[in-house]
Parts: C-alpha cells; structure tokens; sequence
C-alpha cells in the first residue's frame, strides 16, 4: 500500500507549527495539536485500582498452585572465594525435601557475598531454608575489594580475570553503554565530548573543581524478585514471574530449558513495582529462572522461588555509585567548559555511566567532555534502574554549576538558561520560578545566611533529559468488538504501575467513543501477543500506537457492518459521540450494528511503525524526542543537628501529549519521592574489612516514609511531538532525574556551604558547616581512616 | 523462623518460675517487637514464648495500669504500651520529656504494641550485633566490629570495648526524672532501685545492658512526684522521620527558682552504651540563670568526655544542638531563629 500524506500541526504552547509527514496507510491519522479528544487525557482513575486497594488483585507472590514446593537458595557468605566442594546429600534428607541443585561448579571462584551457591525445593518454605544449613560447602576465601576509589588502586586485588561480558536489558538506556579494555578493576566507558575542554579552561576566567559522590541506591521494590514455574509438559512450562518484561522472561526460560518460545507461557497480572531490576526470569546476581525451573524439573511439582528482603538488597541489582571529578570553567559571565571524570560501581557488573545532563541539557557550553569507568569490585552486580547514570551525574554537574554560578556572582537560573538550547526546558525553567516563587525564596535564603540563621531555607533547580524511546513493531496488539458490543483490547504488556490498562482502555473508548466500561483490556500475559519491557520509559509510546491502529481498524470493519445495514456506502456512514452510526437518514445505535457481525467478533491486530516526528527538538544522536523537565526545591535545615527536610518540590515536566493526569502524576509523584529518598537517606553499606552489606533490610536501609515527604506540585508542559499516533512520550525516568540533584542545590542555598555527597545526612551538613572535630581532637580515638 | 509454642501462664509467680527454671529456649513476651526481630533475624531460636500479657487478676492489672501510689509516686506498669504511655492525660506536664520520647518512637502501630518494659529491655541495634552470620563481642565473640567498622550510629561516650549504643528511647528521660524500677525477683519479692542501676555498660559485661537475672520481671518504672514548677524536655535528631532510630536524644529536667535553675538532671540517649547522665552539664547549670549562651556552655561541658570514633565526631555538634534545644524547650527561653 502506498503511503499516506498528512499534514500536523506540531509543537508546544503558543509554537505551534505546521510538519508534512508521509505514513503507511496502516497508521492511524496522528492526534496532534488539533484533535479534539474526549477520554485520551481526560483523568481516568485506575480501572483495577479497587482491586489493588482491597486487596483482590494477586500479585506473583499470592499466587500458589496445587502440589506447589518452595524453595530457598544458598548463598555464598564471602565476597570472594573459590568453591573446593559442595556436599548435597544430608539437605536431600531433611524433612519435606524434594530436590536439591547445585548452581556453582567446583573450583567456580564466587565474586560476592549473595552469590547462588545451591538450592532446595521443599514443601514448606521453612523446610527449605533449613535443608540449606545442612548443605556442607568447603570455600577458599580469596582477597576481595569492596570500597570504589580503592578497587582503582594497583594494588587493589582483581575481581575479573577475563574480559567482562555486558548484562544489557530494555531498561538500559538505548545507544549507552559499551567500553574500552578492562585494566586491573577499571573499565572506561565511552567519552562523550565536544569542543576542546583543555583549551576551554585554560581560557576560563574562573574555574570550580570539586568532588561529587552518590552511594548505591538499591531498587528496594516492595514485591521481591520471584517466579513460579510448572512444567506442563517436558517441552513446556508456565512461569507465573514478578516481572516488568513479560517476553524477557519468556526467552531467558526458553533459552535456558532449550524450548521454544511459544512453549513458555507467562504471566504477570499485578507487579509490585521493578524499577529496572526486573528484566529477564533471573535477578541481575541471581539464576533464579534456571534454579526455580530446575527444581521444578527435577522434582516433578511446581515451583515457588521469592526472595527474601535480604536477597533482594544483596543480589537483585542496584544503581551504581559514583566518584565524580567536575571541574567548570567560566569565562566573561559564561560558561566556557565542562569536565567531568568519574569512577562508578556496579559491583561485578558493568553500567557505572553518570547520564547526559552534562552533554545534552547545556549544549551552548562549547568545551565538554565526560569519561566515566566503570570500577569492578566485589560487591552484587548494578543493573538498569530507573534512568540509569542521570541521577548521578544531575546532582553532580548541578550542583558544580550552582557552586561555579556563587563564584560568577550569576543566578544559576540565568546561567541555566543562557545555556541551554531546548525551547521547553527554557519555558519550563522561565514558568517553573514564576509558579515557585524562585525570586522571592533565593532572596529569603541570602538574608538567613546572612543572619546565620539557625534554621536556614534556601531553593534549587535541577534539569533532566531523556528520549522518547517507543519501539516499533515491538508491540503487537489486538482489538475485537464482540457481538455484544463489548471492545477487548489485548496485549501481553505487565503493568509496572504506571497504569498502562487504564490507558489502553481509554484509547479504546475514545476510538470507538465508547463508554470506558464497555473496554475490556486483557494484559500480563505472553499469549495476548507480543510487547514491549516497561524500561526506558517506552511502555505508553509504543503500546497505545498499536492498540490504536487496531482499534481504528477494527472499527474501520464496524462501519463497513454498519454500512451494509444502513445500505449506504462506507464513507457515507457517520459515527456520533454516542456511538451511534448514521447514513442515509436512519440511524443504528452502537449494540444495533454489533448484533450484525458475523461470527463472534470482529478481531484486528496491529502494530506502529517507527519514530516519525521529534518536535521541537530531537534527543542527541537518535531520531526521537528529547523529553525536558525542570524541577525545584526547597530545603529546611537545622544548623545545630543537621537534619534537612525537604518542604516541597516543583516538578516540570513534559511527556508528550498527556494520556491520563491522573496516572501521569502518580509516576511524577513516584519520581520525586525516590529522588528526595536519594538525597536524604538511601544508601547501601557493604563494611570495608568484611565485604557484606550492613543493612540489607528496609529499617537501617532507610526509604523515605510519609512525614519526610515533600508538598509535590506538577506543572505539565503539554507538547504535540509528531512521534507516534498518539503522541505520546514517557514520564517514569524522566521524573527522578533532577530530584536530588535540586535538593542538593537547595541545601548549597542555605548554608552558602555545598554537601558534595549523597545522601545529605545530619553528619555530612554538620561536617560542612565546620562543626564536627577532626579525627584526634576532642582526644578522639584514632580507629583507621575509612572512606564513607 | 523457627516454631515455637506459646504459653500462656495467669500469675507472676508461674510465669517468672516457668522461665526462670529452664533451658535458654523459654523467653518472656510482651510486645515482642524486638523478639520477634530476633527469631526473623535468625539471632534467637526459642521454643517456647512465656507470656506475660497472660498474667491475669490484679497483678495483670498492675502491669497494664498507670497509677499514682501511696508515696506519692506515679507507677508505669511494664505492660503498657508507648501509645497509651505518650496518650495518657493524667500524666504532670512535669514528664512531658517522657511523653514525647514515647510518642516518638517507632511507628504508631509499634507504639500500639511496643511496651515500657520492652522498650528499656530491648537489645541494642548495632548492624554488627543484628548479621547473623558475625560473632561479635556481644554474641560472645572476641572483638567489637563497629570499633574500627561503620560505627556512624555507635558510641561517642562510654564506648569500649562494646560500643553499642543503649536503643531505648525512655531510658535517657527515665534517668533524668529520677525514675526507679521495681522488679521481681526470683523468689517473689520485689527489689527496686534507680533506674541507672538497671542499665549494665560494657566494662562490666559487653554480653547484655541489663541487670535482671533469668526469671526475674520487670514490673513497672515508678516517678517522683514532681515539686512544683519542675519542667522537663526531649528532643531528638533522625535521619528519616517517619521510623528511624534517634542518631541522639536529649532529655532534661530542671524547675526555675527565683531566677535560677535548680533540681537539674540532664540525660542523653543514643550516645553510650547506657542512658547517659550528664553530671559536667548538670554541675553547670545548676543555680545559675537560664540564658541562651549558659545552654551552650552546658552543651559542650555533657560532651567533654566524649571519646568518639574516626566515623562518628558529628554526634558530638549533634547532641550539643539536642541539648541546647531541650534546655531551651524546658526552661522556657526562646530559641535563636
């Protein structure tokens, strides 16, 4: 079929402009700046939130299944050892004991403490974990290194002996990644530059330079990784897995079983929560799709494997830390070079990136260039998690330019925007202070320092980038119309949380300008056809394009039905806002025309093309949108104990044509609350002399609880992007990205002094201001220096 | 966690005796926040839960009840909860460093659950102590790992060679209101001594921070009645506000008499193995007048014998700010913006 010309009216607020695009005649007419819709971006509550609420919706760790087992994985307690021996055969006898495997080979050297050594199925879940104590393992304990800065050292032991293969997922940001030779524990990554920065501050009039470190975060999801696996035959299985890619966890157990895809059937009907740790059947640190499958196999009954709170801080992934050197050079009131150099960990695992504020967000800084390594140690593997890198290098590189704007007697607002090329970011920034009060508060905040105030306000802003990542093809959906003029929407996409059925719902009726009742949405499930992983914020841009060209096309059917009733011609029939189809002076109501179908439904699949459109501006290096948002804080502190709380958050954001602003809000609102939990309190502690995380718990690995969290107000900046049918564009990874780098600069605001490391706990704000003794006075005991 | 079976006993004498005469797989329950911690943790394996909420007629209404006895003295009953503790109206104003320490603790639904006895009972939170895998000093092992570890939440004051600090946060007010504890003894009387007492340091025995042989209860925490104009403050610092530990607490006494403060006791929590009483502070603000600059002397006097850590100095500015601030509080002079 030949294409298809349209002409769309693209863009954002009052730039609104006019792009000719050329589409498959498949595609659907995009919605753009003149469509008129009526469901799409009306707020829809959740269509399954009573479900969740009461408690009806099961979720992989509710779900149980006759003559199910359970079982528990045994863990290498060193952080490096080679395995001398392993001896099953007392586990195999314990009570309720129906199979025991071994995961790790003799002479296999483990590389962190949560490594799978072995494992149990039983009938009790405390049967299997006390069969483990009865499994007797003989370890080497071998040299280890748990600290970032010091796995750089040449002496430091080395945690890969060969070259390191990269562990990439949907949730990786697409186009990152890749790196150069591994040399002792330090891998670098791919320098990202432009301009000559060595030049650029040679030439600068004032230069800043300061160290900048973030912890590992955990992703800390509420429900565990877990899956259940039934063999149904010896070629086939159904894994129910808490999962954010249905398809991921269908190939990993095909791959590893040696079955055909179509063999493995999976289902997640509710997830609590990924965060970009669960891709694939297994953990990031764990084989748990091999070891529940297994086990299933080998004990001819079902299997059920979840983690335990401690499994999934040690083994289940996390973000990497960063040591980040920025050095900015300023030069006549701007700002003249960047640099960034940073070391990161992701444990054995690669991905220790710190994102792209620094190249793509301030693109008229001539001289730029970031090098980021990754540092291996032996500590549980990093995975994606949500907006990988960018957290990291947006509080470093924001804060650095607040500190270079104190030194320039510069608004950092006014050097942010005097440098950054993007019309929506710029606007966003511009509306952003005005609905702050950006002004007033910076103002507040020099008269408490000059006051030396005890309990100091102050304000900062923080930017974010990302692309609109939706994939084509990748997501295939299917719309029927049933005889009893129900619509069914089916895709296999898992919803993370973000509220996906609900806005496949709403496609549905607003196509068919049907009651949201009347849709059914069927998802979760590999036989509703294929999807997409919910990472890379890509779940709404490249799902609802599919079910919308289905749902057109089934109802494009419809009219013919109707047509043939109505004994007009096709393009003669005219749908109302009821539904209702008239032609040629009569009318049929909606159920009329669907009493006529033949058979039982009129069923359409569909898929979108790729990418078309990027206004106003694409993201670098790819032909997609680049995703602005802006957000601002503000922090109260309390100079004589440290603690800092966090007031409110001002989140800007763009994500294309909005969908649902209900659902819309609730991922911002998620955004910001992870992001103020990094800059205050998160961090994993693995101990430097034992190699073993300190805190693998929720009470001394600390999440932020309702009285810590901020007053969020969300200020959407719509924007027709001409990307896709629908227009629309993710918001998950956008939303996190400034958070903790703003609240940062809000702390550098009140106490005139920066905290250069995350979290922004009471000892380091006390440390800044100067009030905590150095190590030998106060006659304080001199234990050794450690790095925190 | 490991099965277990609950017994349920209806005197004191039976339940005291049930546990004291056995093998260490019998443990008293009351709250059970941290026993249960314990048994999750894999730290403690008992088989038998004895417990003391089972203890029925007027002993158990002694133990659940908040009452003012014959001396004059307010008794606290070991079984009643933080909650009811923090929501009890009758209580003076004077023991309001009581009150906000038990209405700062936890969660609302640990405090529903959580027991005064419980919460001065309860072993410490030291991220070494609560690893399973690791023998520490209080497990019986040979060395402190926070001492030259991670011991950003560990001792400043009284550490060595345990450096724990004590987690009860109705310690450090109970001490400075001059409380003392009533506790049956194995041979059904009582004994009651000050509170200090009760609290073992780890010169003495790094392996527990009680003075209650097995079998024996505590019953109740009994107050002074306060003499007129007697106030008293809490304050403390956490890195989250919603359920966190302190990282410290100050709680103060003191009543104002013709300009001058008298009868004050200042006690701090999470700083030491055991609440901490301040005497430097004390002796300093003893008969003076309250002032702004005076609170900041006492504050850097309670700290002068701190001895802390490589990783730990900022508790020192931290504890001197949450003194500073309950000084203020209690003696109604106002804070510095």
């Amino acid at each position: 079929m030949a294409d298809v010309k349209h002409t769309l009216s693209l863009g954002f607020g009052a730039s609104i402009v006019k792009k000719k695009v050329s589409l498959p005649a498949t595609e659907a007419r995009p919605w753009d700046a003149t469509s008129e819709l009526k469901v799409v971006g009306t707020e829809v509550p959740r269509i399954d939130g009573h479900l969740k609420v009461s408690g009806q919706a099961k979720y992989t760790f509710d779900v149980a299944v006759p003559d199910m087992l359970w079982a528990a994985v045994l863990r290498s307690p060193h952080p490096a050892a080679r395995l001398d021996s392993i001896d099953t055969s007392e586990a195999a006898k314990q009570p309720g004991v129906r199979a025991v495997i071994e995961v790790a080979k003799r002479g296999e050297r483990l590389l962190f403490a949560g490594q799978d050594v072995a494992a149990v199925a039983a009938k009790r879940p405390e049967q299997a974990r006390d069969a483990l104590a009865k499994i007797r393992v003989k370890y080497e304990t071998q040299p280890y290194v748990v600290e970032t800065m010091e796995a750089t050292g040449e002496r430091a032991p080395v945690v890969h002996q060969a070259p390191v293969k990269e562990r990439r997922t949907e949730g990786d940001e697409p186009g990152a990644g890749g790196g150069g030779s591994l040399r002792g524990n330090v891998r670098p990554l791919p320098e990202s530059a432009r301009g000559n920065v060595t030049q650029g501050l040679a030439q600068s009039d004032v230069v800043h330079e300061g160290v900048y470190t973030t912890p590992v975060q955990t992703h800390s999801a509420l429900e565990t990784h877990g899956l259940l696996v039934r063999w149904d035959s010896r070629k086939s299985m159904t894994v129910w897995c808490s999962t954010q890619s249905i398809f991921s966890v269908r190939d990993e157990m095909a791959e590893v079983f040696g079955l055909e895809p179509r063999n493995v059937h999976v289902i997640t009907e509710y997830l609590g929560g990924g965060f970009g740790a669960k891709f694939g059947a297994s953990a990031p640190g764990s084989r748990l799709g091999f070891i529940a499958g297994q086990l299933a196999r080998e004990a001819k009954a079902p299997v059920k494997l979840m983690c335990d709170r401690h499994e999934e801080h040690v083994c289940t992934g996390n973000r990497p830390d960063s040591h980040q050197t920025v050095t900015l050079g300023g030069r006549r009131g701007r700002l003249h070079a960047i640099e960034v150099k940073s070391y990161g960990t992701a444990g054995i695992g690669t991905g220790a990136g710190v994102g792209r504020n620094a190249i793509g967000i301030y693109t008229r800084c001539p001289n730029v260039r970031v090098r980021a390594h990754d540092v291996f140690t032996n500590g549980g593997p990093g995975t994606a998690m949500r907006a990988p890198g960018h957290p990291q290098g947006a509080f470093a590189l924001e804060l650095a330019i607040d500190e270079l704007a104190a030194k320039m007697k510069a608004d950092p607002l006014a050097l942010r925007l005097a440098h950054d090329e993007h019309p929506v970011r710029r606007y966003q920034m511009q509306e952003g202070a005005k609905a702050f009060g950006w002004e007033e508060a910076r103002e507040r905040s020099a008269q408490g320092r000059e006051r030396q105030a005890r309990i100091r306000r102050g304000v900062g802003m923080a930017a974010s980038i990302w692309g609109d990542f939706g994939r084509a093809k990748a997501a295939r959906a299917t719309a029927s119309v049933m005889r009893d003029g129900t619509i069914e929407i089916k895709n296999g996409v898992q919803d993370i949380g973000g509220g996906i059925p609900t806005v496949l719902a709403q496609i549905g009726a607003e196509v068919f300008r049907r009651p949201l009742s009347t849709v059914v949405v069927r998802y979760g499930d590999s036989e509703y056809g294929s999807s997409v992983g919910s990472g890379g914020s890509q779940t709404t841009s490249s799902v609802t394009p599919a079910v919308r060209n289905a749902c057109e096309q089934a109802r494009g059917e419809l009219t013919e039905v109707a047509a043939a009733q109505l004994k007009v011609a096709v393009k003669d029939v005219r749908w109302d806002d009821e539904g209702t189809a008239h032609g040629g002076g009569k009318s049929l109501t909606f159920a009329q025309v669907c009493k006529k179908i033949d058979g039982e439904a009129i069923v359409a699949t569909a898929t979108r093309p790729a990418t078309y459109g990027h206004e106003p501006m694409a993201f670098p290096g790819g032909p997609m949108v680049q995703i602005a948002g802006v957000q601002m804080a503000e922090v109260e502190v309390d100079t004589w104990t440290g603690v800092v709380r966090v007031p409110r958050v001002l989140a800007v954001h763009d994500c294309g044509r909005v969908m649902n602003p209900l659902t819309l809000r609730s991922q911002v609102n998620g955004g910001v609350i992870l992001g103020t939990s990094y800059a205050l309190m998160e961090q994993r502690v693995l101990d430097n002399d034992l190699g073993r995380m300190l805190n693998p718990n929720l009470e001394s690995y600390k999440i932020l609880g309702a009285r810590d969290t901020p007053k969020i107000e969300v200020l959407l900046t719509e924007v027709y992007a001409g990307n896709n049918n629908t227009g629309a564009v993710g918001i998950g990874e956008p939303s996190t990205i400034p958070t903790a780098a703003a609240i940062a600069c809000a702390l550098f605001d009140a106490l005139g002094v920066p905290v250069r490391s995350l979290p922004l706990t009471p000892d380091r704000v006390l440390t800044a201001l100067g009030k905590v003794p150095a190590p030998g006075s106060n006659k304080a005991t001199l234990a050794r220096r450690r790095i925190r | 966690m490991n099965r277990f079976s609950i017994v349920r006993l209806p005197t004191l004498q039976a339940t005291s005796a049930r546990v004291a005469e056995s093998s260490p797989g019998r443990v008293l329950r009351a709250g059970g926040i941290d026993l249960l911690d314990h048994m999750k943790e894999g730290l403690n394996a008992p088989d038998e839960l004895v417990e003391l909420h089972a203890v029925g007629g007027d002993e158990g209404r002694a133990l659940r009840g908040i009452e003012t006895e014959a001396d004059g003295r307010l008794r606290v009953g070991a079984l009643v909860t933080l909650g009811q503790l923090s929501g009890f109206e009758a209580l003076p104003a004077a023991f309001t460093a009581l009150t906000d320490a038990a209405g700062h603790a936890a969660t609302p639904g640990i405090r529903n659950a959580a027991t005064v006895g419980g919460n001065l009972l309860q072993r410490p939170r030291c991220w070494y102590y609560r690893h399973a895998d690791l023998v520490c000093l209080k497990k019986g092992g040979d060395m402190c790992f926070a001492q030259t570890g991670d011991h950003r939440y560990h001792a400043i004051l009284g550490g060595g060679p345990s450096y724990i600090v004590h987690p009860s946060s109705l310690g450090a007010p109970l001490t400075a209101l001059d409380a003392e504890v009533e506790i049956l003894q194995n041979d059904g009387t009582t004994r009651r001594m000050p509170i200090a007492k009760l609290f073992v340091g780890p010169t003495v025995d790094p392996m527990r921070e009680h003075d209650l042989a097995p079998g024996e209860i505590l019953l109740a925490v009994r107050l002074p009645p306060p003499p007129a104009g007697l106030r008293s403050a809490y304050t403390s610092a956490k890195e989250k506000q919603s359920q966190d530990w302190p990282l410290a607490e100050a709680s103060v006494r003191l009543r104002s008499e013709g300009g001058t403060l008298r009868d004050v006791r200042v006690a701090l929590g999470h700083v030491a193995p055991v609440p901490w009483r301040s005497p430097q502070a004390e002796a300093m603000l003893e008969g003076q007048a309250p002032s702004a600059d005076l609170f900041e002397r006492a504050a850097v006097a309670a700290t002068e014998p701190a001895r802390p850590l490589s990783g730990n100095a900022y508790k020192i500015p931290l504890v001197q700010g949450l003194l500073r601030q309950a000084l203020h509080a209690a003696a109604s002079v106002p804070l510095p913006q």
